[in-house]
């Protein structure tokens, strides 16, 4: 779509002449925008609307039930009542009716002039909203049209705009687009009282939203079983109360795109200024109605290609532009220096679906701002069915994966990978696209790229078929029971894993399978070898193994699925006869909590119908439970439920907590003393504050990973997102074997680390899907490192010196003395018993092993003039009078 | 003195004459005796208010700062026409130019000095009310009904107090008995004797008072139910045991004398003693960042509060906020997060050590912000459902009531606090060594320059008459409870509309 300038010339100047004078004073931000839930995802095979239900659900606490809205790309038109040419050429109108009386109006003024009408309905529903649960507010009449414009109507069209010798179907997409803003500006912005406006217009492109959840949305247009290619959803988080209408909730369109947002723009009036100049109007006073305004501008308008659209919403800077190719550079230094001042500032990030007309592909995109100030995971199944995912949190991921899983065998519950975004950086651009493209012989399939057009490179291993029962395999079956049978009487948990490590790569799914299955078996039948068992399926969960042609992802559902089965078995808190070392408590049994009995030692908590906060949620069960008197627990099946090691209190050490499944945001905040470790990836805010005690997290963390942290030990086998270990103050200390996105130790006070002040290891490794460590190219890729810090320690694995004083504001690089290496070494030696990651191997470079100074590099921050020496005061009186007024 | 030094025990609410630490009080008048003195002392008989005392034969040097003035002194019954050696001479003091500040004015520094001291309001015509600002409360004026409208309401009756938690949740209800806590100011950026004298007053009166940012020193131990204990941007000294202790927590997102700022506390103010509270490194500068990193969003907010009410399963959160233009979005988003005090933070307070560019700057005034949020909460039908609280440059009690008039439920207040402690407002509170009064400081040797129980006591008295303030004004109202006054603007006048405006003195009908 491409057009020359002039065209754009045009379209400009005559909506400057069809807008007239615009009211300065309508510049003011309706509703503040809060944060939200986003979610979407886009999938080789059409799915249906009912899988957009449990993300959302899940995410009922980023929103506060005051918007919400979806969106579906790519739709079957089997239910919509017109065939898939239709579909594809017709513009789809939704027109919400907030006042239904308003149709004859709306049909003479802004349809029968104009529009040869294919179909026409009103959408159905269900008979009364209140049926629905949580829905108080009834949702509009909509109505959906499925409409061409008359040729007559199009060539005067043409004709008066200048637009000749432009493809009329694009003519035809602006008159379109024109037409929908008449009718927003005439029947919604002008009035008091709204009555109507548009709520899409694009080809093959749908959005509803209402004064609701998301979910809401779905059950009240009955669309469960709509299917499409690509689901977006929203919950929103309006700050503004009695919103009585859905103008404001997201999704938001241009043409044929739906965007949703999560956060806020500190330029809304630049940008709408910006806007205004080039014809257009923000009616709807919101930041996302904005955002999505500009990408219209820059896709449909001046023609840019995705890539470019990107850098001016999101620009890159610092380092990473000095690390593009000087053409890029040359390109994006155009493009910052016409639209900076449009380009959304503040924390934000986009997920857009969109159908691309010409290609026949569906897309999905989200992209995150420079500074990553909102959270984001991507995440990508490769198998019979190929699905690309987006949200703010990994449980809505899995939430929808499971979902999908369910019901349809092709699915899998975990994600082949993982991952996020990292903005405005040379190497991804903070922005993934899944393309969902007509494929060979009629079919469709998906393409994960990033910002440049890369692909995300996907596993070619067969996946697994979870529908297939599991039987004996003749072939290995004796050795696997020899071999488990003898680790669990010694109770060797290790072994087991070992064993699985040096066999699963010849077996077959099924091999795998039955294995797994006989671990399961010997638990359940002896309570000798029960936490052995338990012991050896978390090994297999938290390590990677060579599997052949297996999936790892495959792997991680069968042992979990295992694991989950054992626990569920387990004697239940309220059963009286049965006692055991463990204990299972539920949702439903919350109640029935008691004090350990005789052997017990460890209380289960089946986490799956917990909710994530307030006084029913898991994490204040666990503290309660702890003044009872139980230690050590394990939470198992989490569904984004947050705070679990919050609220304990002081002096912690004896406790020992265990996380599988999804586990959310603020885990292991501000603990003092005890051990928790994360089975899998976890959430943001980890580990905020904390004073002591020990954090293991087998797989990568969030957003501002140990914010304030004032000591404690901590390992992180894969990355942490932005900011990890801001503002820390005192002696945390921390092993990071993956990298960090940005923003690393920035504004760290944590004093001397060789005088028992805090350091921060990195060690800028990953995993390959048979376990093997890889080095990273640059062990921190971003721009800004140790930034204003004050005190404390990097210790970073960089025998190429990879890392440039460029990076560090506020740090310089020192060599690392013997002492450093004493101080560090028990950390890496740690590190190695809990991930498998050795010392050894840190040390090795290119095959070669070299000196710890040859390979780790310490950066430490600048001494300040401000840090002046001074005399020591005395504060014992006081805490001497402290201690005896207690008493 | 006779009062108690048990620095662990919650004093008493009583007024107990507390005069100033230094050997002459400062005074808007001063009285001059010169060596023709015979020591007759006559002067002592005549003076109404203990100006002139003896010590055996002889005459001290004149209390001058009880002098009712000039006029009272030139009375025939008075000092200067009894004095048979004409040895008596009273002026206005020259060293009032020097005083102050247009917000802080003479008046109002030495007023609030009498109240510390006497526990009452000034008898003489220092002004009590207002300061100088041309702006601000300084133009707002109470209009009272030419007689009480409910003239037998015992005034003794008349209840100051106000809820602090109004949801209907499962959490403590708290009353305080005056609609007035102690705003945050941190162990570090005070000594900790002015921490731990206002904490004890405010304990004495039932009510809060806040940590500030630099963590919760043991000394504060004893008085946990009266401690606001605050959660900020650098979380310094933030730990579960002390979010537990507390039974409010107050959730610093930004301070009105310096809003879009951090906090900070420069290098020679980290003393090891306040390195160890915030569990930092000593000399270190300590800055903390201007959002909550983990904060970027009002979902993210209500995050932040749900966690605070894990590691707290009793506790109120209050969260308090600078007044941008859209405060009213601000606190609505906070009721809905679930917090229970929002609390407006406007840009006329902050010590010397907030940067004037920032204090005097940015942000809605406060007497703007108050009622817009006020009618915002009203309109969204939650406004018995939070407590609205309002700091920022409230000085004296007409301005609490100036505040609550407008719509807030309470008053937070600080520099007062400071005053009553004779502050005189010389701003050099960021460089620490420099506080001349000892207050600002946590240089061992200006500590030692002020008393526990002296620093107790001025601002239980001073609260005393603000309360007693407070009381009158609404007797002359015809309320007879302050939670009446909330959100009545038709009580107040605003100079710049109204030029008839009544004297709204109430001096004359307390004594």
């Amino acid at each position: 779509m491409k057009y020359n300038g002039s065209f754009a010339d045009n379209i400009i100047a005559s909506r400057l002449r069809d807008c007239g004078p615009m009211d300065p004073e309508r510049n003011a931000k309706a509703a503040d925008e809060g944060g939200c839930g986003v979610t979407g995802f886009a999938c080789s095979i059409p799915v249906a609307g009912r899988h957009i239900f449990e993300p959302s659900i899940r995410m009922h606490n980023r929103g506060n039930g005051k918007g919400g809205g979806i969106a579906a790309v790519g739709i079957n038109p089997s239910r919509l009542g017109v065939s898939q040419d239709e579909l594809d050429s017709h513009y789809m109108l939704h027109i919400s009716l907030l006042e239904p009386s308003c149709l004859p109006t709306l049909r003479e003024t802004f349809f029968d002039p104009y529009f040869d009408v294919a179909k026409e309905e009103l959408l159905g529903h269900v008979p009364d909203h209140r049926e629905i649960e949580g829905l108080e507010i009834k949702p509009p009449e909509v109505l959906r049209s499925f409409v061409r414009v008359k040729p007559a109507v199009l060539e005067k069209f043409i004709k008066e705009t200048g637009l000749d010798g432009m493809d009329p179907r694009h003519a035809e997409d602006e008159f379109i687009s024109r037409n929908s803003f008449r009718l927003n500006k005439q029947l919604y912005s002008s009035l008091g009282d709204k009555q109507a406006f548009v709520i899409s217009h694009g080809r093959n492109v749908m959005i509803l939203k209402i004064v609701g959840y998301a979910e809401h949305v779905v059950q009240y247009y009955q669309l469960e079983g709509l299917e499409a290619h690509v689901w977006i959803a929203h919950q929103r988080y309006p700050t503004r109360g009695r919103v009585w209408h859905p103008g404001g909730a997201h999704p938001f369109t241009g043409l044929n795109e739906a965007l949703v947002h999560n956060g806020d723009f500190a330029n809304y009036y630049a940008t709408s200024e910006y806007l205004r100049q080039r014809g257009m109007e923000p009616l709807f006073m919101t930041d996302t109605e904005v955002s999505v305004m500009l990408f219209d501008l820059w896709n449909r308008v001046y023609g840019y290609p995705l890539e470019v659209i990107i850098e001016a919403l999101a620009p890159t800077t610092e380092l990473d532009f000095d690390l593009l190719p000087p053409e890029t550079q040359r390109l994006y230094d155009s493009i910052q220096t016409t639209h900076v001042h449009a380009s959304p500032d503040g924390p934000w990030f986009f997920i857009i679906a969109r159908n691309i007309p010409e290609t026949r592909t569906y897309q999905l995109i989200g992209i995150t701002d420079t500074a990553m100030l909102r959270p984001q995971v991507f995440s990508l199944y490769d198998g019979d069915v190929q699905i690309g995912l987006v949200c703010s949190e990994k449980q809505a991921i899995d939430a929808t994966l499971r979902s999908l899983a369910a019901e349809d065998p092709r699915f899998s519950p975990v994600a082949d990978k993982y991952w996020n975004a990292r903005g405005g950086s040379f190497d991804d651009g903070g922005a993934f696209m899944f393309s969902v493209q007509p494929g060979e012989n009629g079919g469709r399939e998906l393409v994960c790229q990033n910002k440049f057009g890369v692909p995300v490179p996907v596993t070619s291993r067969k996946p697994l078929d979870i529908t297939k029962s599991v039987h004996k395999p003749e072939k290995h079956a004796a050795d696997i029971d020899a071999s488990l049978q003898e680790a669990l009487e010694k109770g060797d948990a290790q072994r087991i894993f070992q064993y699985f490590r040096t066999h699963a790569s010849w077996w077959d799914y099924n091999a795998l399978r039955w294995a797994v299955s006989r671990i399961g078996r010997a638990a359940s039948k002896s309570t000798k070898a029960l936490p052995h068992a338990i012991d050896a399926l978390t090994l297999l969960i938290d390590r990677r193994i060579p599997l052949g042609d297996k999936k790892n992802s495959a792997l991680i559902r069968i042992v979990s699925d295992q694991l989950y089965e054992i626990l569920r078995t387990l004697p239940r808190i309220a059963g009286g006869a049965q006692l055991g070392h463990f204990a299972l408590v539920d949702a439903d049994t919350r109640n029935q909590l008691r004090p350990p009995i005789a052997i017990e030692t460890t209380l289960v908590v089946d986490a799956k119908d917990f909710v994530a906060e307030g006084d029913e949620c898991d994490a204040s069960l666990l503290s309660d439970a702890y003044k009872m008197g139980w230690k050590k627990f394990i939470v198992f099946d989490l569904r984004g439920q947050r705070f679990e090691g919050c609220g304990f209190g002081p002096k912690t050490e004896e406790i020992r907590i265990d996380l599988y499944g999804s586990s959310g945001d603020y885990v292991a905040s501000g603990v003092d003393g005890m051990e928790i470790h994360i089975h899998g990836n976890a959430q943001d805010q980890i580990g905020q504050i904390m004073k002591k005690g020990t954090l293991v997290i087998h797989g990568d963390v969030g957003q501002c990973f140990l914010y304030g942290a004032k000591g404690g030990t901590t390992f992180v086998l894969g990355n942490a997102a932005g900011r990890p270990l801001i503002n820390a103050a005192g002696r945390p200390r921390a092993v990071i074997n993956g990298t960090a996105l940005d923003f690393l130790a920035e504004s760290f006070m944590a004093g001397d680390p060789l005088a028992g002040g805090g350091f921060v290891i990195v060690n800028g490794l990953t995993r390959d899907e048979d376990g093997n460590i890889v080095f990273l190219d640059r062990p921190y890729p971003g721009s800004n490192l140790f930034s204003l810090a004050s005190g404390g320690a990097l210790y970073i694995r960089d025998p190429h010196r990879k890392v440039v004083d460029e990076q560090l504001n506020g740090g310089e690089f020192r060599e690392l003395s013997d002492a450093d290496w004493d101080l560090i070494r028990p950390y890496l030696l740690e590190n190695e018993g809990h991930f498998g990651i050795k010392l050894d191997d840190l040390l090795t470079v290119d095959g070669v092993k070299r000196t710890p100074r040859e390979v780790y590099r310490k950066v430490e921050a600048v001494p300040l003039a401000v840090l002046r020496k001074i005399p020591e005061t005395d504060d014992s009186v006081w805490v001497t009078a402290a201690a005896s007024a207690a008493v | 003195m006779h009062y108690k030094n048990i620095w662990s025990e919650v004093p008493l609410r009583e007024v107990i004459a507390t005069p100033s630490r230094f050997r002459r009080g400062l005074g808007k008048y001063t009285v001059m005796v010169s060596d023709a003195c015979d020591h007759c002392l006559k002067c002592v008989v005549v003076c109404p208010e203990n100006v002139f005392g003896a010590r055996g034969n002889k005459l001290e040097p004149p209390r001058d700062h009880l002098c009712l003035g000039i006029e009272c002194s030139k009375k025939s019954n008075r000092c200067i026409a009894n004095c048979p050696t004409a040895a008596i001479r009273v002026g206005v003091n020259p060293s009032i130019k020097a005083l102050g500040d247009r917000r802080w004015t003479a008046d109002l520094l030495m007023s609030t000095w009498y109240m510390a001291e006497t526990g009452i309001l000034p008898k003489n015509d220092l002004e009590y009310r207002v300061g100088g600002s041309q702006g601000g409360f300084d133009r707002l004026r109470f209009v009272f009904p030419k007689r009480p409208p409910k003239p037998d309401l015992d005034k003794n009756d008349i209840d100051t107090s106000i809820t602090l938690n109004r949801r209907s949740d499962s959490r403590e209800k708290i009353d305080i008995p005056i609609p007035v806590y102690g705003g945050g100011m941190s162990f570090g950026s005070i000594s900790q004797v002015t921490m731990l004298s206002r904490i004890r007053a405010y304990a004495a009166w039932g009510s809060f008072c806040c940590t500030g940012e630099g963590g919760y020193p043991e000394i504060l131990f004893p008085f946990d139910d009266h401690i606001i204990t605050q959660v900020a941007t650098g979380l310094f000294g933030v730990r579960e045991e002390t979010i537990q202790r507390v039974k409010i927590v107050e959730f610093k997102y930004a301070q009105g004398a310096k809003p879009g700022l951090g906090g900070h506390l420069l290098g020679d103010k980290v003393t090891p003693a306040v390195a160890r509270i915030r569990e930092t490194v000593p000399g270190s500068s300590l800055f903390s960042p201007f959002p909550f990193h983990s904060v970027y969003s009002v979902e993210d907010h209500k995050k932040h509060i749900d966690w605070i009410k894990a590691v707290n399963k009793r506790g109120l959160v209050s969260v308090k906020v600078s007044t941008p233009s859209d405060v009213d979005m601000v606190a609505v988003g906070s009721y809905y997060a679930g917090a229970h005090i929002v609390h407006l933070d406007g840009s006329y307070g902050g010590t010397g050590a907030a940067p004037d560019v920032a204090k005097k700057n940015i942000a809605m005034p406060v007497e703007y912000a108050i009622p817009k949020v006020h009618r915002f909460l009203v309109d969204e039908g939650v406004r018995d459902q939070i407590c609205l609280i309002a700091s920022g440059g409230a000085r004296t009690a007409y301005d609490v009531a100036k505040a609550i008039a407008l719509g807030a439920d309470g008053v937070v207040t600080g520099t007062s606090d400071l005053v009553a402690l004779e502050c005189v407002r010389c701003h050099n509170c960021e460089s620490g060594r420099g506080c001349a009064r000892g207050i600002a400081t946590t240089d061992l040797e200006l500590v030692g320059l002020m008393d526990l129980e002296w620093g107790t006591r001025r601002i239980i008295n001073m609260l005393s008459c603000w309360r007693d303030q407070l009381r009158e004004i609404l007797y002359r109202l015809g309320m007879s409870s302050v939670r009446e006054l909330v959100g009545r603007t038709d009580v107040l006048a605003h100079l710049d509309y109204n030029s008839n405006v009544q004297d709204d003195d109430i001096r004359q009908a307390i004594y």
